[in-house]
């Protein structure tokens, strides 16, 4: 089964002339990550708010072309209740409001889905463990700060064993315990078989981990494929989206030794090779 | 000596019934300095900046911001002097174009229509964003519309700069564009304190960095310092940090175009 599918796809948000989406066609498979990056504005979010069915139903606006979001239609999200987990940038916003413990606050979905008690207790403490929030479960969701927050929302997410992962900057104020549990989820989830898109732009922690780049501008896809080639590409080099810190590093020290063998194309992106690189 | 403009002495903090979350903390923040604040999730790195404008008040001990105690007074009494940025935009828009969420401070504040117009024109074209003046913050990409919230800031000119994650899921045109806002604000005899789990932007643009674990500070370094220490609860893990370790390049230096320039020249 497919994770996401946009086949000529345009949109424009309300009262905007210009459409954020253009005439884009993408699979985004499952059992893989697929990473969505380019600059401010390049339609990465957009893309996950029209593969949830967000856009146009909550956001307005106007779509043309063809979405299938794991086969159904997303506009009509009965069929997707409970398979698709999305993150948004800001999670307190997305804290269910009724939960009065952690622990409630991640059983809450699986309670919804009308799950047997039993299911939803091992669901939950499973998840509460994944994401080391185990310590937080008798918390209020309200009394936790920000990185806290978002780990608790991952484990909800989590524990509905999602087929696709719509993820919208998932570290944004993680420390790197949290990275290293997030890289980790990801992981799992796509070897389980689901579907990961993640749209972000810390490429020091996606380059690593996707096992694809969709590069996008101006709400078309520029390149497509795995993080280190895609990364080389004249679309990411130099463009105001950025790129891996050593990839920045290494074209730093190109403006300085444009001629020397070390700064030869193509250009280090990780880390090893810049090591090979530069290893006497 | 100047005053500080944060000072922070011997502060304890606990939330209503709830366990401490700041023990006998005291640290400084200078004139022209730029402090970061690190530490684990939930260490309290937010809460001590909501003790720093006013927002809360320590159980015990002082808080002087700009040399006012913040005893017994309230966030606008810093306003014009003191300007935070908190983690998540929405928590501080909600005019409908970015020109009402700019001049908002400013009316506040008494000043005139005319300067009013001039700063907020002279604000959005310093965050990159003349265009969006009549645009709604909200259909701005997330990245601009933390741009807008810095903007809110930097227009009522305050000295002392609090910023909770300003780096977070920025573009890099977006982070250069802070960077550059703050080195100004800096060499204008403006400070900074931001909480932060970003070891680029700490590296680019911070001087000094201290460590919130267990409710005290247990490092207050410079952050080349700080940033050598990867193994160190609270401190993020620079992604340059192998390569500056296998090449053995000695005294650590963190920002690139330093370590550009090293590289280039010594290795070349």
């Amino acid at each position: 089964m497919r994770g996401v599918r946009f086949e000529e796809v345009t949109y424009r948000y309300p009262e905007t002339p210009d459409p954020a989406i253009r005439g884009l066609t993408l699979d985004l498979e499952c059992g893989e990550i697929s990473w969505l990056f380019g600059p401010a504005g390049a339609g990465a979010s957009t893309l996950l708010a029209l593969a949830s069915g967000a856009a146009p139903r909550h956001l307005g606006g106007i779509v043309s072309g063809r979405i299938r979001t794991l086969g159904s239609d997303p506009s009509a999200p009965a069929a997707l209740a409970g398979r698709v987990a999305q993150l948004l940038p800001s999670p307190t916003l997305q804290l269910s409001g009724v939960a009065n413990t952690v622990w409630e606050e991640v059983a809450f979905t699986p309670a919804t889905l009308g799950w047997p008690r039993s299911r939803i207790t091992a669901t939950v403490d499973r998840s509460l463990t994944r994401l080391a929030v185990d310590h937080l479960r008798d918390r209020h969701p309200g009394t936790l700060s920000g990185g806290e927050t978002r780990r608790v929302l991952l484990a909800a997410l989590a524990a509905t064993n999602p087929d696709l992962w719509l993820l919208d900057e998932p570290a944004l104020a993680l420390d790197d315990a949290g990275r290293n549990q997030l890289t980790a989820l990801l992981r799992e989830e796509a070897r389980r078989g689901a579907a990961v898109v993640v749209a972000s732009e810390d490429a020091d922690l996606l380059a690593p981990v996707a096992h694809r780049l969709v590069f996008l501008s101006g709400g078309r896809v520029a390149a497509d494929g795995r993080p280190g080639e895609v990364l080389r590409t004249t679309a990411c080099r130099g463009s105001e989206a950025g790129n891996t810190s050593v990839a920045l590093l290494a074209e730093s020290i190109r403006r300085l030794i444009p001629e020397s063998p070390r700064t030869r194309n193509p250009l280090p992106v990780f880390t090893e090779e810049f090591l090979e690189r530069w290893r006497r | 000596m100047t005053t500080p403009h944060l000072d922070f002495s011997d502060v304890s903090f606990h939330y209503r019934n709830g366990p401490p979350v700041l023990d006998a903390v005291s640290f400084q923040v200078g004139a022209g300095e730029a402090v970061g604040l690190f530490g684990s999730n939930g260490a309290g790195k937010t809460t001590l900046t909501r003790l720093a404008m006013a927002l809360l008040h320590p159980t015990s001990g002082t808080v002087t911001t700009l040399g006012t105690g913040t005893g017994g007074r309230h966030p606008e009494d810093l306003a014009g002097r003191a300007g935070y940025l908190f983690q998540h935009p929405e928590a501080q828009l909600f005019a409908r174009t970015v020109e009402a969420e700019v001049t908002f401070g400013l009316e506040q504040m008494g000043v005139g229509r005319e300067e009013t117009r001039r700063r907020t024109a002279e604000v959005l074209e310093r965050v990159g964003l003349p265009g969006a003046r009549l645009e709604n913050p909200w259909d701005l990409p997330a990245p601009h519309r933390r741009l807008v919230a810095m903007a809110t800031i930097l227009v009522t000119e305050p000295s002392l700069l609090i910023l909770d994650e300003p780096t977070a899921g920025l573009d890099l045109r977006s982070r250069e564009l802070v960077h550059r806002l703050l080195r100004e604000h800096l060499h204008g005899g403006g400070s900074v304190f931001a909480v932060t789990h970003d070891p680029v932007f700490a590296a680019e643009t911070l001087d000094r960095g201290v460590v919130l674990e267990g409710g005290k500070i247990v490092h207050d370094l410079p952050v080349s310092r700080l940033l050598s220490r990867s193994a160190t609860p609270g401190v993020p893990r620079h992604p340059l940090l192998d390569i500056v370790a296998k090449l053995e390049l000695g005294e650590w230096e963190w920002r690139r175009d330093r370590l550009a320039h090293r590289l280039a020249t010594e290795r070349a």
